[in-house]
C-alpha cells in the first residue's frame, strides 16, 4: 500500500473500530468484544509498522480529498512522527490485552464502551501525531480530551475519579481555548492553517506582539497537554484516579504528545524568519524543562501513593525531554526520541504492575503495602527493572535515550547533563524505594504521621470484582513483552539509526516544506549519531547506582515521627500544599504560566 | 493557596495576558480591505466543485478530514457520557409519572413537532445550498423529538424515543463517515476524496459527496443528542440515590 492510503487509515482504522464495537457491544459477549478490540489495535499497529518501513526515513505525505497543501489538509508523517504513532499503536494493544480479564467493565447495552473509547482515544493521538495541519491537530488533541476525560472518570462509584476526571477536562480546555485564539491570530494574518505554508507566510513579516502572542498561546495547551510546571498540577490528580490502563496510555504517550506537538510547530511555523528567535526558544522552554525535571523529582520522592509516584515520574521526564527538544539540534531531537519511546514502554509497565497490586490488596499505598507483596514474586522482579530502567540503567532505551540527550546538552550547557543524571536516579530512586518496601518488605515499616496532608492510596476500588481469583497471565505476560520492547529499543542499533534519520528529517524545515508542497525532495541535513558512547554508558551505570543507593538509605532510614522543623521541609511542605486539588489554583497556575512565558519570549525579541 | 491569593494571581496574570493579545490585535490585518487569501482559494475551489455553500464545501469537502474529527469528538462525548451516567451500583430505578400538562402547551406540541422535524431534514438535505447543514440540521431534529417533553410529559418522550434503534443509528452513522472517506480513496486515489457525480449547481443534487456527508452527519448529531439527553435526562428523572429518597428531595 502506498503512503498516501496508509496515513488516513491510521486514523480510519481506529475510528471504525470504535463505532464496530458501540455496535457489537450490544450482541456479543465480554470475549467477543475482547477480540475485536484485540483485532482493532493489532490492525493499526500493523498499518503503523508498514509506514514505518515504508516511508524510509522520509516525509510521507498525503493530500486528503485530493486537495493541495494551500486548500486543504496534508498528512505528513516523518520517522519521529510515525514513530510516535507507533508507540501509541503499541501501547494501545498492550492495554486492550492487560484489560482482557482484567477489568470489570459494563455489561448489557453499553458493552463495548470502554474498548471504543480506548480506540477514539487513539484515534485522536495517531492523528495528532501524523497531522501536518494546524487546525487539524487542534482538532485530534480535542478528540483525545473527549475520550480521556471520559475514561478518566471512568469509576462513577467513587466521587474523587470524577474529581479528577473534571479537573483534568476544564484546566485542558481552558487550555485549548487559548491555543484556538492563538491559531485564530496566526490565521488572521497569514490566512493559512497548513504548518509549512504558515512558516513560509510568517517570513513575510517581522517579529512582533502578534508572533509572541499566537506562539505563547498555541504553545499553552501542548504545555498542559505535556505537565510542564506549573501547567502540570492536573496529571497527579488525573493519574491517581483513573483506570489503570487508562494510565498506561495518558503516562505513556499522552503526555509526550504535548512535547511532539510543542516541537513540531516550533520547527515548521516559527523557527524561520519572521518567527520566535532560536535563543529565545531555547533559554525559555529549557528554563520550563529544568523546573518541570527538578520539581517532578521532588515532589516523585515525597510520594507514598504508587500512581502519584509515577505520575510525578512523568512529569519529571517530560522536564527532561523539553530540555532535550529546546536544543534546537538533530542530536537533542533523536536523544528524546529515543529516550520517549522507551519511557512510554517503562512507564507503561509499571503503571500495568501497580495494578497487580491494586488487583490483589485494592491499595497502591506504599506504607500500607509494607511487606505484603512477598509472594508476588516475579512482579517484583518485574518492578525492580522498570525502576532501573527508569534510572537509565544500560541497555534499557531509557539509558540510550538519556546518554543522547545528555550528550547533546552537555555540548550547550556543561553542567546540564547533571540535571539528567539527577531527574532520572531521583524518580528511578522513588520507584526502587516503593519496590524494596513493597515485594522485599526492606527495612522498618514507615509509620503514620497524622496531620500530614498527604495521599495515602489505601482504600482504593479493586478494579474488578471477583476475589479469590488467580492473577490473569495477562497482567504479567504484558508489562514483562513492554519491558524487554524497552531493552530492544536501546540494544538494537537499528531503531536508534531509524529515530537519528527522523531527526535530520525533523529539524529541516526547509525539507519538510518541499515534502508537503510536492516540490522535489531535498536531501535531509547530517545524519545525527545515535549509538551508545563510553560516557553514555558510564553516565547510565551512575544515574542506576545512585538511585540504588538512595532507595537503600531511604529503606532503612526511620522515619521521624514529629514533623521536621527544618527550613528545607518546611518548603517542601509548602510545596505539596500548592498541590491542592482545588481547580480554582490550578487555573491562577496556568495563567501565571502563559503570563511569564510571554514575558519570558517577549524580552528576549 | 487563599481564595484571595488565588484571586490575586489570577488577575494579575490575566492583565498580562489581555495586555499582550490587545496589542496582538492592533497588529492584525484591518477589517474591510480585498486581501481574503483563504476566503478567494475556497470559493473558487467550492464553485469548481458546484457547491453553492462555500461553507459546506470546507466542511465536507476541502477540509472534510477535520469534519471526521469533529463528528468522532461527538461520538467520543456519546460514548463517554454513556459510560459515566451508566447506573451506579447504588442507584435506583423508578418509573417516571405522568405529568399535567395545560391544554394549550399540549396543543403547541403537537403542531410545532412535525414543523420541526420537517424543519430539521429541511436544514440537513440543504446544506450544500444555503447556510445549515448536518451538525445544525441535526440539533433541529434532537429538538423537535424534545418538544414531547415540554408539551406532554417524560413517559410520552420515551414512547417517541427507541434508544436501541438511536443508538445504532448513531454509531452507523459515525462509521459511514469514515467508509465514505474509504470509498473515495478507493475510486478516486485520495481519503475523502470527492467521487460522487457533482450535479447542476444550485440543485439538491449538485456537491458530490457533500449532501451524502451532511446526511450522516446529520444522522449522527440527531440520534447523539437525543441519546445524550436520554441518559441526563434519565439520571434526573428516573434514577434515585437511597439517600436522597430517604430524605424525600427526589
Amino acid at each position: 500500500m502506498t503512503e498516501a492510503a496508509l496515513l488516513p487509515l491510521a486514523v480510519a482504522v481506529p475510528l471504525l473500530g470504535a463505532a464496530l464495537l458501540a455496535l457489537a457491544g450490544r450482541i456479543l459477549p465480554r470475549t467477543g468484544c475482547d477480540i475485536l478490540a484485540t483485532g482493532c489495535a493489532g490492525a493499526e499497529v500493523v498499518c503503523l509498522v508498514l509506514l514505518w518501513t515504508h516511508s524510509g526515513g522520509r516525509l510521507a505525505t498525503a493530500d486528503l480529498g485530493g486537495w493541495p497543501a494551500r486548500l486543504g489538509i496534508v498528512l505528513a508523517a516523518d520517522p519521529i512522527g510515525a514513530g510516535l504513532a507507533l508507540l501509541v499503536a503499541v501501547l494501545v494493544l498492550a492495554v486492550v490485552v492487560y484489560a482482557w480479564r482484567y477489568f470489570d467493565e459494563p455489561t448489557g447495552e453499553h458493552a463495548g464502551a470502554f474498548p471504543a473509547l480506548i480506540l477514539l482515544f487513539e484515534a485522536g493521538m495517531a492523528g495528532f501525531a501524523l497531522t501536518g495541519d494546524l487546525f487539524n491537530a487542534f482538532v485530534f488533541f480535542e478528540l483525545m480530551g473527549a475520550a480521556a476525560y471520559a475514561l478518566t472518570g471512568y469509576h462513577i462509584e467513587d466521587p474523587r475519579p470524577l474529581h479528577g476526571a473534571l479537573t483534568f477536562g476544564i484546566v485542558t480546555s481552558f487550555a485549548a481555548y487559548c491555543s484556538l485564539l492563538g491559531i485564530g491570530l496566526l490565521y488572521a494574518r497569514t490566512g493559512e492553517l497548513n504548518l509549512a505554508r504558515l512558516g513560509g507566510q510568517l517570513a513575510a513579516h517581522h517579529t512582533d506582539v502578534l508572533t509572541v502572542a499566537a506562539f505563547v498561546l498555541i504553545a499553552t495547551a501542548l504545555l498542559v497537554k505535556a505537565a510542564a510546571v506549573p501547567f502540570h498540577f492536573w496529571l497527579p490528580d488525573a493519574h491517581a484516579v483513573a483506570p489503570t490502563p487508562v494510565c498506561m496510555l495518558m503516562s505513556g504517550a499522552m503526555v509526550e504528545l504535548g512535547v511532539y506537538g510543542i516541537a513540531r510547530v516550533y520547527w515548521t511555523v516559527f523557527s524561520g524568519p519572521g518567527g520566535i528567535p532560536h535563543q529565545a526558544f531555547r533559554t525559555t522552554f529549557t528554563a520550563l524543562g529544568l523546573l518541570t525535571a527538578l520539581l517532578g523529582a521532588l515532589m516523585c520522592w515525597q510520594q507514598r501513593h504508587l500512581k502519584r509516584l509515577l505520575a510525578f515520574s512523568t512529569v519529571s521526564h517530560v522536564g527532561l525531554f523539553l530540555v532535550s527538544v529546546a536544543l534546537l539540534t538533530s542530536d537533542g531531537v533523536v536523544g528524546t526520541a529515543v529516550y520517549v519511546a522507551a519511557h512510554g514502554l517503562v512507564k507503561a509497565a509499571l503503571f500495568a504492575l501497580s495494578g497487580v497490586l491494586l488487583d490483589r490488596f485494592g491499595s497502591v499505598d506504599e506504607h500500607g503495602l509494607h511487606g505484603r507483596g512477598r509472594e508476588l514474586r516475579t512482579v517484583g522482579v518485574l518492578f525492580l527493572a522498570g525502576a532501573l530502567a527508569l534510572a537509565g540503567l544500560p541497555p534499557f532505551g531509557t539509558g540510550l535515550g538519556k546518554a543522547l540527550g545528555e550528550d547533546a546538552a552537555g555540548h550547550w550547557q556543561p553542567w546540564l547533563p547533571a540535571v539528567f543524571v539527577a531527574a532520572s536516579a531521583v524518580t528511578g530512586a522513588a520507584v526502587l524505594r516503593a519496590a524494596l518496601r513493597i515485594f522485599w518488605g526492606a527495612g522498618p515499616v514507615p509509620r503514620n504521621r497524622p496531620g500530614e496532608e498527604e495521599t495515602t492510596g489505601e482504600g482504593e476500588e479493586p478494579e474488578i470484582r471477583s476475589p479469590r481469583r488467580t492473577l490473569p497471565p495477562t497482567m504479567t505476560v504484558v508489562p514483562a513483552a513492554l519491558l524487554a520492547l524497552a531493552a530492544l529499543v536501546g540494544a538494537l542499533p537499528d531503531v536508534a539509526a531509524a529515530l537519528a534519520r527522523g531527526a535530520a528529517v525533523f529539524t529541516d524545515p526547509a525539507g519538510y516544506t518541499a515534502a508537503v508542497l510536492t516540490q522535489p525532495d531535498a536531501p535531509p541535513g547530517p545524519v545525527p549519531a545515535a549509538d551508545w558512547t563510553a560516557t553514555g554508558v558510564l553516565l547510565g551505570l551512575l544515574s542506576a547506582g545512585i538511585a540504588v543507593a538512595l532507595a537503600g538509605t531511604a529503606v532503612h532510614r526511620e522515619i521521624p515521627a514529629r514533623r521536621s522543623r527544618h527550613p528545607a521541609a518546611r518548603a517542601v511542605r509548602a510545596l505539596r500544599r500548592q498541590h491542592s486539588g482545588h481547580l480554582g489554583d490550578y487555573l491562577a497556575w496556568l495563567a501565571l504560566g502563559v503570563a511569564v512565558v510571554c514575558v519570558a519570549i517577549a524580552v528576549q525579541i | 493557596m487563599t481564595a484571595r491569593a488565588r484571586l490575586a494571581v489570577f488577575l494579575a496574570a490575566a492583565a498580562v495576558i489581555a495586555a499582550f493579545f490587545t496589542a496582538a490585535c492592533t497588529d492584525l490585518p484591518p477589517f474591510g480591505t480585498d486581501s481574503h487569501p483563504y476566503g478567494e482559494r475556497a470559493v473558487a475551489a467550492a464553485l469548481d466543485r458546484r457547491t453553492a455553500n462555500v461553507v459546506s464545501a470546507v466542511n465536507f469537502d476541502i477540509r472534510a478530514f477535520d469534519t471526521l474529527g469533529e463528528e468522532s469528538i461527538l461520538f467520543g462525548t456519546v460514548l463517554g457520557a454513556t459510560l459515566l451516567l451508566r447506573r451506579a451500583r447504588d442507584e435506583r430505578h423508578r418509573r417516571a409519572e405522568a405529568d399535567r400538562v395545560m391544554p394549550t402547551t399540549r396543543l403547541f406540541g403537537a403542531l410545532l413537532l412535525p414543523v420541526t422535524l420537517v424543519v430539521g431534514v429541511y436544514i440537513v438535505a440543504h446544506g450544500q445550498l444555503s447556510p445549515g447543514g448536518g451538525f445544525q440540521g441535526g440539533v433541529v431534529l434532537a429538538t423537535a423529538l424534545h418538544l414531547a417533553y415540554v408539551a406532554a410529559d417524560y413517559r410520552a418522550l420515551k414512547k417517541l424515543r427507541p434508544l436501541a434503534v438511536l443508538d445504532v443509528a448513531d454509531s452507523l452513522a459515525a462509521a459511514s463517515y469514515s467508509l465514505i472517506g474509504l470509498a473515495g480513496m478507493i475510486a478516486g486515489g485520495a481519503f475523502l476524496k470527492n467521487v460522487l457525480p457533482l450535479g447542476t449547481f444550485n440543485t439538491v443534487t449538485s456537491g458530490g459527496t457533500v449532501p451524502v456527508l451532511n446526511a450522516a452527519v446529520g444522522v449522527e448529531v440527531a440520534c447523539g443528542l437525543i441519546a445524550l439527553l436520554a441518559h441526563f435526562l434519565d439520571q434526573a428523572v428516573e434514577l434515585t440515590d437511597p439517600d436522597q429518597q430517604r430524605y424525600g428531595d427526589t
